[in-house]
């Protein structure tokens, strides 16, 4: 352009268009634009900040009063193992950071369902989309903030709620805690929406079936027992059974791929896509970072199928329940339902469904455990905890539970409602925004 | 007769030989029939032949020393001595788009000669200059062959953009891009070979390099390569090779030492000595723990030889000059597999086609192949090795294999013994190469329209073909996955095209006003490309391309999208009387860069200068032979950022296994615009005793605005930060040269010493600190890269758990020092600075008949370096089983133990958090070069049918001079530093963490002219 000398020529040579990406204006205009935006909160979801991963372990390991022991070399997990975290952890960041990439994918969805055109698309687009949030913000305000018997949940802080996309920043987007009670009203908003709005089919997407199911979490976080097993048993209406062997719901020698009928939700993962970091942690043929103590293992009745998912060598004891290394991440299984449903209707005094101890019976006999008379609390908790290991339960367990936990390094007891079990909020979100409350201990 | 005949004038023969002040015979110099491009140049022993006509005149021209213009007269043999000089007024020095005399200069720029490049055992020339330029800080952040090396001229004036200067080869801004994969940068400069390089000029306040406009708040590096001189053809061989060890080791715990102090250390997390018993067999791979004492440190580093050959021939006729050089250089690296091979050919050509018509060519080619190792921050990176126990056998006595090679219990790969992943496996089964292919050139034509004017056009290409080829095979399947071999391939191809076009006039009027003036435009445009496949699953361990690979696992193709710079800019300067000086410049450049609004930035400078010592009431005087005062204020921009910093971006990479999926990308600001620095300087030149005493003092301000800040917003947002022209910094310094010519004659001993300060604070972020890794950020009223947080406290006596002190600020604005042992408790304050205080060097030139010797010294004062590693091998066991420094032995035992290092508790987490524990003196002196030289006399060398004949030894960070208990104060670790995240790269300064020691590199070599 230089050469001819023309100012015009020049100027549009500086009109240089990005080829990786495109402008965000052009982003969400049709309902296949829309369709995309919603497929791309799912794969939020596989990070390993997410449920690819550490949303699980931070929990696990959080709990954990000496099942297992980390024996790697991130040191991260180590803090949370000892639960003395520091208001600088990496993880406590990534996980937050991560959590709300998430819900603003799913709030660009929800901001653009207009766009789909389709009536039955865009019921089922909104019924994703909040399922996606909700799940989110359970899960951030169950890390994040006191737990739901801690205290008074309408005057504890919670974790801020947005529920629209952001397309800029302004000190409008310098948000204050909401207290835990607006969160989990939010979550269950978002869920009962979605219960309804999902099909009961949807392929490996979430369905009415999954919405049912965390919904049955929250209830029962919250002690809200009939509740929660009329949740659980709407999720068990499903199209499910449970895997005739507990190791193949979990590895069948090969990379999993499809859902077996067990799974109500799962965290797709391929050699291309995700990565399953639980693998990594737990795998023997990976990193192998847990190390199983035989403080589990002695839990475990004789002729449980569930202690034979163990590999047992001189050094280390491993679980196999992630060896696939590209397998799904199991986020919501029909075991955990028959779980729920047999707690909350035990707890409650009903039996809507099914009883307490047909419940626990029909877990028990897929493991190759004899059928059990009659059933306590302790037992259905037991059970729980046996079959739910490494899956990310024990901290909400723990904490609605009121039970303890232990500090490694002193052996002294940590109450279920100590502040050592709640992470901090990210020291670098602290200092960006100052409205925000840090958590006590941080 | 009378009629004018220059055919037949009488020409008479000349002959003579130029001695240097400093060095004795001087090969190479110009010598001129004055007015005319008859010339010749001198050989190796300082020699010269040439017809002149009558009345003639020759001027001796060379970098590095005075002009000097001698009448022939009758003479048949004129024999010269050349002063060397830095601050010779006459030298012509490079500028943006033309060149200029250093008595006209009113800019502040530092000049360098071949001299201080060639020859040395580095990749790139930059490693060349460090403590040779002041207010240039060079720094390499470890001994990894071709890694990025960072040039901060005059501070860094950036905090999520480029802080390395422009650099610019024979006119053409070159590319600098880091195309690795892995966050350890590599330096696209390596492909310069650094014997082409004739001169290299740094331009640091901004009348030097507001030309430059949008680039040029960094600093401009020029870059001249050698070009042919009139004369007989000359042929140059050099050959040199040697040897490099690491500068320092660090002290690990023996093996009677590790068993102690773990013993110790799980006797107080209540193990029994049971259980201790069973885990020392264990790490010692179930033998008795006493039979083994290994020195992993010493795994990591190999013998490293090098070698470098040179070749070259130049010359050229009145009308036709060229210069033509093709190098081959071979070095291995002090860690194990690390080597870097290079060859370089280049071909500089001059042709006069008319009077007026001038054109050439300037080509680089360029092939290298470097032998890479993982960044810092991997298990598989040899200084990793450390952590490894002296307890553990390098070889497993059940197998004979590498430890960590097969797991006999097992007969699967091992996942835990030995407990950390063995880094000798990647080097046993593994390879990272990485090749480039590079081509820098550019042609040329200039026409003279008249004497005073004249027009040159130039057309540049850069292009770079950067190919990664990774394979891990089975036996690493520790740290790359159980897939039966991983492979990974990247191929990139990074292109620029660069035109220039410019007038140049150039007059003096009634012998006293000189005007200069240039004017031009530049057009530029560049693009990276590329793909990338991995794959897993290979048929054996011998396959290790991705085409034998059975699982195609990830791929992708990147595509920058290109930027494009369109510029005018113009230049004039005015001297009076050849004292008084006045320069302007100015820059309008467009960039794609930013936002239709802000598309166009406006770039200028102003510049005084008086030469006092032109004064009639100075002139002859010869104690102060030279003085000269300047002063400039001027403008220049940054936007060295990614492309498109200004849209709101969604990307299609959000795919769900194998669904189509979206997501946001970034969040845009259709307001960004550049960065802008307003420099001023003021600088004096002074040379006492006939220059025998000059140097130069400079002292500048540098105001940065509208930083064009990668700004961090709240992550509930979504997003985690958005470009914005926030912000302020300020770096502000002195400069400070001296060289004096101690001796002159045949014993010659010249000093050049200097000295640079610079403070870096950042005035205003307009916002929240930006957090870096461990204690690394960007805060308001600090300098950029500050260390923060906990102050550590030492080691309560009562029970040896690690103190911090509390650091509150009390109701009275005191701070509490109180101590706690919960760093939670503590609250975060300023605990240190990785910017130096102040860096200098100081060479030494001695010369004695055909002895030379050269000795640079280098200093590095007042910085702090964070220990990154030492929160696993500096804590007592606290975090895990790696071996600890020895320094540990000096734990706490028993209440009442005062010491500054807690209780040994395996996994305890006593004491292992980011604080002020970890944080250490980073000042270093070091014996950078030193080269011992003797060129034979020219007798002796033509006895061998030589024009010349050297040999020469030198020896590279001979001595480093420090307080520091790392491997080496020189030090940035890649990881951090490389990284995706300019911003991070620019806060992330003086880390260590495992970081590779630099080099001692010593060399002999021959160099021979015939």
């Amino acid at each position: 352009c230089l050469a001819t000398g023309s100012v015009t020529s020049c100027n549009n040579k500086l009109n240089v268009v990005p080829v990786d990406s495109i402008d965000a204006g052009n982003a969400l205009s049709t309902s296949d634009d829309v369709q995309a935006a919603l497929v791309g909160t799912y794969t939020s979801l596989q990070s390993i900040d997410a449920y690819g991963g550490y949303i699980q372990f931070i929990s696990d390991l959080l709990a954990d009063d000496g099942d297992i022991t980390f024996v790697g070399t991130f040191s991260n997990p180590y803090q949370f193992q000892r639960k003395t975290i520091r208001r600088d952890n990496g993880n406590a960041q990534s996980t937050w950071g991560r959590g709300y990439a998430t819900i603003n994918r799913a709030n660009n969805v929800l901001a653009n369902l207009d766009k789909v055109t389709a009536a039955a698309s865009k019921t089922r687009t909104e019924g994703e989309a909040r399922f996606l949030r909700a799940l989110t913000y359970f899960d951030l305000v169950r890390l994040y903030a006191r737990a739901w018997n801690d205290g008074t949940p309408s005057a504890n802080p919670g974790v801020p709620v947005v529920t629209t996309p952001t397309s800029t920043v302004t000190d409008a987007n310098l948000l204050a805690r909401n207290t835990v009670a607006e969160v989990y009203t939010q979550v269950i908003a978002d869920l009962t929406a979605a219960e309804s709005q999902l099909p009961a089919s949807n392929g490996i997407f979430a369905n009415k079936y999954a919405a049912a199911a965390i919904l049955s979490r929250v209830y029962l976080q919250q002690g809200r027992f009939t509740e929660a097993a009329a949740a659980a048993n709407r999720a068990t209406a499903g199209p499910y059974m449970l895997n005739p062997d507990y190791d193949t719901e979990f590895y069948q020698g090969a990379d999993l791929l499809a859902n077996t009928a067990e799974d109500i939700f799962t965290i797709q993962n391929s050699a291309q896509s995700g990565i399953n970091q639980l693998n990594v942690f737990y795998g023997e043929q990976q990193r192998g970072d847990i190390s199983i103590n035989d403080q589990l293992l002695n839990q475990f009745e004789a002729g449980d199928d569930r202690a034979g998912l163990f590999t047992v060598t001189t050094n280390q004891t491993y679980s196999n329940k992630y060896d696939a290394q590209y397998g799904s991440v199991k986020l919501i299984r029909l075991a955990e339902m028959y779980l729920t449903r047999a707690e909350g209707n035990f707890r409650a005094g009903t039996a809507v469904g099914a009883t307490p101890l047909s419940d626990i019976n029909r877990v028990r006999a897929r493991v190759g455990l004899p059928a059990l008379a009659t059933v306590t609390l302790p037992i259905i908790l037991k059970e729980r905890k046996l079959e739910l290991a490494f899956e990310g339960f024990r901290l909400g367990d723990l904490k609605r539970n009121q039970e303890s936990t232990t500090d490694p390094t002193t052996g002294a007891p940590v109450a279920w409602n100590s502040p050592r079990l709640v992470l901090p909020i990210p020291l670098a979100e602290i200092n960006v925004n100052p409205n925000l409350v840090q958590n006590p201990g941080y | 007769c009378l009629l004018a005949a220059p055919a037949w004038a009488q020409s008479q023969a000349v002959s003579g030989r130029v001695l240097g002040s400093d060095s004795g015979a001087l090969p190479g110099v110009t010598v001129l029939e004055q007015g005319t491009t008859n010339g010749a140049t001198t050989g190796a022993d300082g020699t010269f032949r040439l017809s002149v006509g009558p009345r003639a005149s020759l001027v001796f021209s060379s970098v590095g020393y005075a002009t000097q213009t001698v009448a022939v007269g009758s003479q048949a043999t004129v024999n010269v001595t050349l002063q060397a000089s830095a601050t010779e007024l006459s030298e012509a020095v490079v500028v943006g788009y033309g060149t200029q005399n250093k008595a006209d200069l009113t800019g502040s720029v530092t000049q360098l000669s071949s001299k201080d490049v060639g020859n040395q055992p580095v990749q790139s020339f930059e490693q060349s200059i460090q403590g040779k330029a002041a207010g240039v800080f060079i720094e390499s952040g470890s001994g990894k062959l071709g890694q990025g090396i960072r040039v901060r001229v005059r501070g860094v004036s950036s905090i999520s953009g480029d802080t390395q200067p422009l650099y610019v080869v024979d006119g053409i801004p070159v590319l600098a891009d880091n195309l690795s994969s892995t966050s350890g940068a590599t330096n696209p400069l390596a492909d310069i070979n650094p014997n082409d390089i004739e001169s290299i000029n740094v331009l640091k306040d901004a009348s030097a390099t507001a030309i430059y406009g949008s680039r040029a708040t960094n600093g401009v590096v020029i870059v001249t390569t050698k070009r042919g001189r009139v004369g007989a053809t000359k042929f140059t061989v050099a050959y040199q090779t040697g040897l490099s060890s690491p500068t320092h080791t660090r002290d690990f715990l023996n093996a009677a030492q590790y068993t102690e102090l773990l013993t110790e250390a799980r006797n107080n997390n209540g193990s029994s000595a049971a259980s201790t018993a069973t885990r020392l067999r264990i790490i010692a791979g179930d033998q008795d723990p006493t039979s083994y004492d290994t020195d992993w440190q010493h795994q990591a580093f190999q013998r490293a030889p090098f070698s470098q050959y040179d070749l070259s021939a130049s010359g050229g006729s009145e009308k036709t000059k060229f210069f033509i050089s093709g190098q081959y250089s071979d070095q291995n690296g002090i860690l194990v597999s690390n080597r870097y091979q290079r060859m370089n050919a280049r071909f500089n050509l001059d042709h006069q086609a008319t009077d007026k018509l001038t054109f050439g060519v300037n080509v680089g080619a360029t092939r290298s192949v470097n032998n890479r190792l993982p960044n810092d921050n991997a298990f598989s990176t040899p200084m990793q090795i450390v952590a490894l126990s002296p307890l553990t056998p390098v070889s497993d006595p059940r197998t004979g294999q590498p430890v960590g090679a097969i797991d006999p219990a097992t007969g699967t790969y091992s996942t835990n013994f030995p407990f950390y992943y063995n880094p000798l496996l990647s080097i046993a089964g593994g390879a990272y190469t990485t090749t480039v292919y590079r081509l820098l050139g550019n042609v040329y034509a200039q026409y003279k329209f008249t004497p005073d004017l004249y027009f040159r056009s130039e057309v540049g290409i850069d292009f770079t073909n950067y190919n990664e080829d990774q394979y891990q095979g089975r036996i690493t399947s520790r740290n790359s996955g159980p897939t039966n071999g991983f492979s990974y391939n990247a191929a990139q191809v990074n292109a620029k095209l660069v035109v220039n076009n410019y007038l140049n006039y150039h007059k003096t009027f009634a012998e006293q006003h000189l005007v200069d003036v240039t004017v031009g435009t530049a057009y530029e445009q560049g693009q990276v490309t590329g793909n990338n496949v991995t794959g897993t699953q290979f048929a054996s361990d011998a396959y290790r391309t991705i085409a034998n690979a059975s699982s195609i696992t990830a791929g992708s193709s990147f595509n920058n999208g290109g930027n494009t710079l369109v510029s005018y800019f113009g230049r004039l300067s005015y001297a009076y009387a050849g004292k008084y000086l006045v320069g302007g410049s100015a820059r309008l450049d467009g960039s794609s860069r930013f936002g239709a609004n802000n598309r166009y930035g406006l770039f200028s400078a102003g510049s005084l200068g008086w030469l006092i010592s032109e004064e009639d009431f100075l002139k002859g005087n010869t104690t102060l032979s030279l003085l000269k005062v300047r002063a400039s204020i001027g403008k220049t921009g940054n936007q060295g950022f990614g492309n498109f910093p200004s849209r709101n971006l969604f990307t299609g990479t959000s795919g769900y296994v194998g669904v189509p999926g979206q997501s946001p990308l970034q969040l845009g600001n259709p307001d960004l615009t550049w960065e802008s620095t307003t420099q001023y300087d003021a600088g004096l030149e002074y040379g006492f005793f006939d220059n025998r005493i000059s140097g130069e003092f400079d002292i500048y301000l540098k105001n940065t605005n509208g930083l064009a800040l990668n700004q961090p917003v709240p992550l509930t947002t979504g997003f985690g930060s958005i470009f914005r022209n926030v912000g302020s910094l300020e770096n502000k310094g002195i400069e400070f040269t001296l060289t004096t010519r101690n001796f002159v004659g045949d014993f010659a001993w010249t000093t050049s010493f200097n000295a640079a300060i610079n403070r870096n604070k950042i005035t205003n972020l307009n916002g929240p600190s930006i957090l870096g890794s461990n204690l690394s950020r960007a805060q308001e009223g600090q300098p950029l890269g500050v260390f923060v947080g906990p102050e550590y406290a030492g080691v309560d006596a009562a029970n040896g758990d690690a103190l911090y002190y509390s650091n509150a600020t009390m109701a009275d604005g005191s701070l509490d020092r109180s101590t706690t042992n919960d760093i939670n408790g503590a609250t975060y304050v300023v605990v240190g600075n990785p910017n130096p205080t102040w860096t200098g060097g100081i060479t030494n030139t001695f010369s004695y008949k055909g002895i030379d010797l050269t000795a640079t010294l280098v200093g590095v004062f007042g910085n702090q370096i964070y220990d990154g590693g030492a929160q696993y091998y500096s804590v007592a066991f606290n975090n895990g089983y790696d071996n600890q420094t020895t320094d540990q032995l000096n734990r706490w035992r028993n209440p009442g133990d005062i010491t500054d290092v807690p209780k040994a508790y395996l996994f305890g987490g006593n004491g292992t958090g980011a604080s002020s524990r970890f944080v250490r003196q980073g000042d270093y002196g070091r014996l950078r070069t030193v080269l011992l030289g003797y060129n034979l006399p020219s007798s002796v060398a033509k006895r061998g049918y030589l024009q010349s004949a050297r040999v020469f030894v030198q020896a590279l960070n001979l001595l480093t001079f420090t307080k520091y208990k790392g491997w080496d104060p020189e030090v940035s670790t890649d990881y951090l530093t490389g990284t995706g995240s300019t911003s991070q790269n620019n806060i992330n300064q003086g880390t260590d963490f495992y970081t590779a020691p630099q080099a001692r590199t010593f060399t002999v070599g021959v160099n021979l002219g015939f």
